[in-house]
């Protein structure tokens, strides 16, 4: 599917400043060397397994199944893993690969903040100096996970030039690494950016897809009829996607619908005329731009799915209809926040709550003896705030003005 | 021979080391730039570099990223800007001018129609996110006065140098150093090696550029260094003071 240089149809391939030339050509040796090496794979495994937590479970929702009276609704608990989000299994991975490779320093970009969090984290179990640039926007909605990255050790760096969101924490990240690669290890966070970068971090997350293949042949007998993931970057998508490719099980990508179809309201890189073929930020793929060119400003209630690209391998995947493609607006995914939480006691991040509200919109469709699995890619903690606004909690706010009266 | 190497072998020639000064079309506003743009090709810069704003310049440092999302609020299009570097070439035949900007406003404006509008008007285009690899992408360019100008960097390897070398025209923009444009450097002197081994293999004119903040650097140049690019030093000198403080830097450069 991935040709020599990376490219998945007409996306993906290398646009990088010529200053990185040498070491990207250094990663992606040292990544194929890595993927052939035994130890390295079982280092990886073994980290996966007890400091992860893998294998995450596959959980039945009996109460809302019955009540949809449609598919029988199954969950792949990403939000189990250490740090509460699928983040974990790419940067365990692409951690060690760094320590493999003999840098001492890891940069990333964030934009919900798990991806830097889970960053801090495998950091400091390596002992490696870690530097995430976040959007000053993305700051502002996710402090919780700027908190703990300070505690883990980590130099979070508010990025505040153009939108100040994801696409320019990435910008930013990419100029850390020209000018600091000889002992800085890029470690990208979703399925994006130059290659090996796609090819790399969607094959580190199959291990969503592939467990998933055993526990459902064990608990029903049978492969999904469909599986739902949110899309940001896409690599929880392609996680759990890239397993099931050609095999009968429909996949179906959920973006952010965001609060409106204009610039600015939605982060869709699929079924609108303002995303198209672009090459930016190290590769080609589907990008929201203007007629210039321009990168477009994006809008979501979640920041992790706030991106203005996606990963190449599923604009191709999409272009070649092996999946597709929805969206689920602001007010369903509270909606589908809601549901999942009071009906089945899983509280799931706002990111995974779009392909909950998907799912949920399309399983009465289905019959009680099909199943759909729904990617639950991280949980709930962590949008506490934004969760408590949309919901109205105005006792949230009678805490908080409390909590700070304390302080003083 | 191409017309721009032509150009900068002549004026090396009569001359000392030529300056390519850089300029961001539509910072702070589409006049204003056109304003620095007349005072430094009054002023008799032999080259211009004016960069297309994108709102994702990766190989840019603060000051440059910041004046290219100021000028995106101006909604400056790619056609104005050649329109308005058409004028420029008309009046300043003496002077080339140079089209800088990332891949992706290019390639939506389409190369063909780059080709046919700034034939004749732009000599050079330099495209940071553009590797060798990917030239046939600019093969439209192939019968237009626009040469695609490839950077090479201190940390290229000889094998990738020559790829470089062979595909290149025009002049070679050595970038100077690790990093984005306009962080310190730690001086120009330590260049020579580097541009004797791009030297070994061309004949073709070496711009040095990335982290030439003032005249000691432009001093400190090599030799084989035929023209000192400077871009954020510009920058800065304009964002303190003024079109005063652009001139007063400009003048001091020009006397390095």
């Amino acid at each position: 599917m991935m040709s020599e240089e990376g490219r998945y149809g007409q996306y993906g391939g290398s646009y990088i400043p010529e200053i990185l030339y040498t070491s990207q050509q250094q990663l992606l040796k040292s990544y194929r060397e890595a993927m052939q090496d035994e130890q390295f794979l079982q280092s990886v495994k073994k980290e996966l397994q007890q400091f992860s937590g893998r294998p995450t479970p596959l959980t039945h929702c009996a109460n809302l199944s019955r009540e949809l009276g449609g598919a029988q609704i199954h969950l792949k608990r990403e939000d189990l893993n250490h740090s509460g989000a699928h983040k974990m299994n790419n940067v365990i991975a692409q951690g060690l690969l760094a320590k493999r490779m003999g840098k001492t320093r890891v940069i990333a970009e964030t934009g919900a903040g798990q991806h830097g969090f889970a960053t801090a984290l495998v950091a400091a179990r390596l002992g490696l100096e870690c530097t995430v640039y976040m959007g000053a926007e993305d700051i502002e909605r996710q402090y919780p996970n700027v908190f703990w990255m300070k505690q883990l050790g980590a130099t979070v760096v508010p990025v505040t030039t153009g939108s100040a969101t994801l696409k320019d924490a990435l910008d930013e990240a990419l100029r850390d690494w020209s000018a600091n690669y000889s002992d800085t290890y890029y470690l990208i966070g979703t399925s994006c950016g130059c290659a090996p970068y796609p090819e790399m971090v969607a094959g580190f997350q199959s291990v969503i897809g592939l467990e998933c293949k055993e526990q459902a042949l064990a608990q029903f007998n049978a492969q999904p009829d469909r599986i739902y993931a949110c899309v940001g970057g896409g690599s929880n998508a392609c996680g759990i996607f890239l397993p099931y490719v050609g095999s009968g099980t429909e996949l179906i990508g959920v973006e952010a619908g965001g609060i409106g179809d204009e610039p600015g309201q939605h982060a869709k890189r699929f079924h609108t005329s303002q995303a198209r073929f672009g090459i930016a930020q190290g590769f080609s793929t589907r990008f929201l731009q203007d007629e210039s060119g321009q990168l477009l400003p994006t809008h979501s209630i979640s920041a992790g799915l706030d991106y203005v690209g996606v990963s190449p391998i599923l604009a191709d995947l999409e272009s070649r209809g092996e999946i597709r493609m929805t969206s689920a607006n602001d007010a369903e995914v509270i909606d589908a926040f809601r549901r999942l939480t009071l009906h089945e006691g899983v509280i799931p991040a706002l990111e995974s709550s779009h392909a909950v509200a998907a799912a949920l919109r399309e399983a009465p469709d289905m019959r009680p003896d099909q199943h759909l699995v729904i990617n639950l890619s991280g949980r709930g903690d962590k949008d506490i705030f934004n969760i408590a606004k949309a919901l109205g909690d105005t006792a949230f706010n009678d805490f908080l003005t409390h909590y700070l009266k304390q302080d003083a | 021979m191409n017309a721009l190497t032509d150009f900068i072998h002549s004026k090396r020639k009569t001359g000392k080391r030529l300056l390519m000064t850089h300029v961001v079309f539509g910072y702070p506003s589409i006049e204003k730039s056109l304003e620095m743009m007349h005072l430094l090709l009054d002023s008799g810069v032999e080259l211009l570099e004016v960069q297309f704003p994108f709102s994702d310049p990766v190989a840019d440092g603060p000051a440059i990223t910041s004046a290219c999302h100021h000028a995106l609020a101006h909604k400056p299009t790619l056609q104005r800007c050649i329109a308005e570097l058409q004028a420029l070439s008309e009046q300043y035949p003496d002077s080339r001018i140079l089209l800088m900007s990332y891949l992706n406003p290019l390639l939506q404006f389409g190369f063909e129609r780059l080709a046919e509008l700034g034939n004749g008007i732009i000599s050079g285009i330099i495209i940071p996110d553009l590797p060798v690899e990917h030239d046939a992408l600019l093969a439209p360019l192939a019968n237009s006065s626009i040469t695609p100008i490839w950077l090479l960097t201190p940390d290229t390897p000889d094998s990738r140098l020559e790829q470089v070398v062979r595909k290149a025209d025009g002049m070679i923009y050595c970038v100077s150093r690790k990093g984005v444009t306009g962080q310190q450097s730690n001086g120009m002197s330590g260049l020579d090696s580097y541009l004797l081994r791009v030297k070994a293999l061309t004949d073709l004119p070496l711009g040095v550029g990335f982290g030439i903040q003032g005249a000691d650097d432009i001093r400190s140049l090599p030799e084989s260094a035929a023209i000192a690019i400077i871009g954020s030093g510009l920058l800065n000198a304009y964002n303190s003071g003024g079109l005063d403080r652009l001139q007063s830097l400009l003048t001091e450069l020009q006397n390095a």
